[in-house]
């Protein structure tokens, strides 16, 4: 055969097999299955009001921001935030603490993720630390994700991904998640992940660049990203918050940066996550501030959101019977009249854990110059002010 | 490290030794000297100088490149070192075609444009993998050797799993070629127009 032959027929036998590779790997993709909602099993919460808080220990930072936090062994919950010179700095890291509910005492913090150690394990540049958020993957290992960016502000971000065998003592280097085919950037996190019932893990995401728009992503279990489903588009929502009900069920909530009314946005799906509603605007304020969810052991849904349309100087809580249908605001946390505050009046990016024995914790940033922890029960919810 | 993190440095540093080979005239050097210049430069982007090297510098800014990238840019360097061309202009200009109409399709809807996303495609759609073949069936045809291999190494490196993403996009196509093939799409449509008003006035 002549060389000319072979180009034409071998590039044809090669092309045959890397798209019968292909076909073959689409193929035999598993169906992507539905939600697998947190264990809802909890204790009996206390029929008495309980209600605590206290700020968590900062000794280093001068400014901290976007708290997050889990769940671990012994009923205990390790939160996550950033901190350094100011938001954006070279010094930004992400300091990790641990509450022991019995002596409601916060262990001091710790960096677990630092610039210079991010850029070394994910081997580019990093120029700044963002976000952080956590939970679990459906095999139990703690996940934290956090955002980085190498270029620009934050429309430059790009998120990454460590897990924890050990509750969070010791951290796996960290994987680079691709969600944009954008050179990967302009993709956030502050929505806590949840789990599949066929093992992946989701995670709510949004984009800052040109467009403002929320996606939810699917990871398989070394944390690549398999699959994703658009959650909104154009120029207005971000920060999702997804809170699934049952396997097919969810509701998700985002923060708004469109035209006035500034309202909470609300959007749905009832086919385990395929499909979503387009965004409707709730009754609810929102002064394009991130918001906080989750479904509470009896089945309602409690919402940590600034109600206000302009600023971030309230900071309160609201509760819906009917899975998002319509609200009630039942608690005040920050912004009461006469009440000392921080020497800066922002109550921000809040972040909602509901723990095996019902307490409900609420930690936020105050001040801009420490974390808050607010824990109470059910019934303080819904005792008389 | 990891496979993922090699071969994404690899390819970063592909491109910085191409941008080298580009604004060097190294024909016309004598071969040593074109052999010194090149190992210098591959010095200069693999051997950390401060924290990281060149290559994880691009890295931060560029992510991955994709196999249309590095092919590009490892004809480059053989271009410019020994004058040899890998890839005739018939190939590079229907390349710069499909890359273009790719672009203009995939980046606009990805960026939020709509509810539809064609980047979520790539994670495994039967009528993205049918449309690809077809393209490739008709780049075949057209005797375009040089785009078939392209899509060939592409699909290897995604069954592969060597890059961090596992989107048969990723592998295909990234906005640095994407610019570049506009680019030269653009300057190619103005010298013929320019051609051919210069014939009209003649």
């Amino acid at each position: 055969m002549t060389r000319g032959g072979w180009l034409k027929w071998g590039s044809l036998a090669a092309a045959a097999l890397v798209f019968a590779g292909l076909y073959v790997r689409n193929l035999t993709l598993p169906s992507p299955g539905g939600f697998a909602p947190a264990p809802a099993a909890r204790a009996a919460s206390p029929a008495a009001p309980l209600y605590g808080a206290e700020l968590l220990p900062n000794s280093t930072a001068a400014s901290v921001h976007s708290a997050a936090a889990a769940e671990i062994s012994g009923g205990r919950l390790r939160a996550f935030w950033y901190g350094g010179s100011r938001e954006g700095a070279a010094d930004v890291a992400i300091y990790t603490s641990v509450y022991s509910p019995k002596e409601e005492t916060w262990s001091p913090e710790r960096a677990v993720m630092t610039r210079e150690l991010a850029q070394l394990q994910l081997r580019r540049s990093v120029r700044k630390l963002g976000n952080p958020v956590a939970g679990r993957d459906r095999a139990g290992r703690l996940c934290l994700f956090f955002v980085s960016v190498s270029v620009g502000g934050w429309a430059g971000s790009a998120i990454n991904l460590m897990v924890s065998e050990d509750e969070g003592e010791t951290w796996s280097p960290p994987r680079r998640l691709v969600a944009s085919p954008f050179l990967n950037i302009s993709t956030l996190v502050k929505g806590p992940p949840l789990q599949f019932a066929d093992g992946a893990t989701g995670l709510p995401v949004y984009h800052e660049f040109l467009g403002k728009f929320g996606e939810l992503l699917r990871l398989d279990a070394p944390g690549h990203v398999i699959r994703k489903t658009r959650l909104s588009w154009g120029q207005s929502s971000l920060q999702p918050v997804i809170v699934p009900r049952s396997e097919a069920e969810a509701v998700g909530f985002m923060r708004y940066a469109g035209d006035p009314p500034n309202r909470i946005l609300m959007i749905r799906t009832s086919d385990g996550g395929a499909h979503w509603s387009a965004p409707v605007k709730t009754a609810l304020p929102n002064p394009n501030a991130a918001i906080a969810s989750a479904l509470l052991a009896d089945g309602r849904v409690l919402l940590a959101f600034n109600n206000a349309g302009e600023n971030r100087e309230d900071l309160s809580l609201a509760i819906s019977e009917d899975f998002g249908d319509t609200w009630r605001v039942v608690r005040r946390l920050e912004g009461d009249p006469g009440s000392p505050g921080a020497p800066v009046p922002e109550y921000s990016y809040p972040w909602i854990v509901q723990d095996a024995a019902g307490e409900i914790h609420v930690l936020y940033t105050w001040g801009r110059s420490r974390i808050k922890h607010a824990h109470f029960n059910a019934a303080w919810l819904e005792k008389r002010r | 490290m990891s496979a993922g993190d090699a071969f994404g440095l690899l390819g970063c540093g592909l491109l910085g030794l191409a941008a080298v080979a580009s604004l060097i005239p190294l024909r016309r050097l004598p071969l040593r000297s074109r052999y010194a210049v090149m190992l210098a430069a591959a010095l200069a982007v693999f051997i950390p100088f401060g924290d990281l090297p060149a290559a994880a510098y691009l890295r931060g800014v560029t992510g991955d490149v994709s196999v249309t990238t590095l092919f590009l840019a490892g004809a480059a360097c053989i271009a410019r070192f020994t004058g040899r061309t890998l890839i005739g202009p018939r190939d590079l200009r229907a390349l710069f075609w499909l890359l273009a109409a790719a672009a203009l399709f995939l980046y606009p809807f990805a960026l939020g444009w709509t509810q539809f996303d064609p980047y979520a495609l790539g994670y495994g759609s039967i009528y993205f993998l049918t449309a690809l073949l077809l393209a490739t069936l008709a780049a075949w045809r057209a005797k375009l050797y040089a785009v078939v291999f392209i899509v060939i190494a592409a699909a290897l490196a995604y069954l592969a799993g060597a890059y961090e993403s596992r989107n048969l996009w990723d592998y295909l196509i990234d906005p640095l070629v994407s610019v570049y093939a506009l680019v030269r799409l653009l300057s190619g449509l103005r010298h013929r127009l320019s051609g051919k008003l210069t014939q009209a006035a003649g």
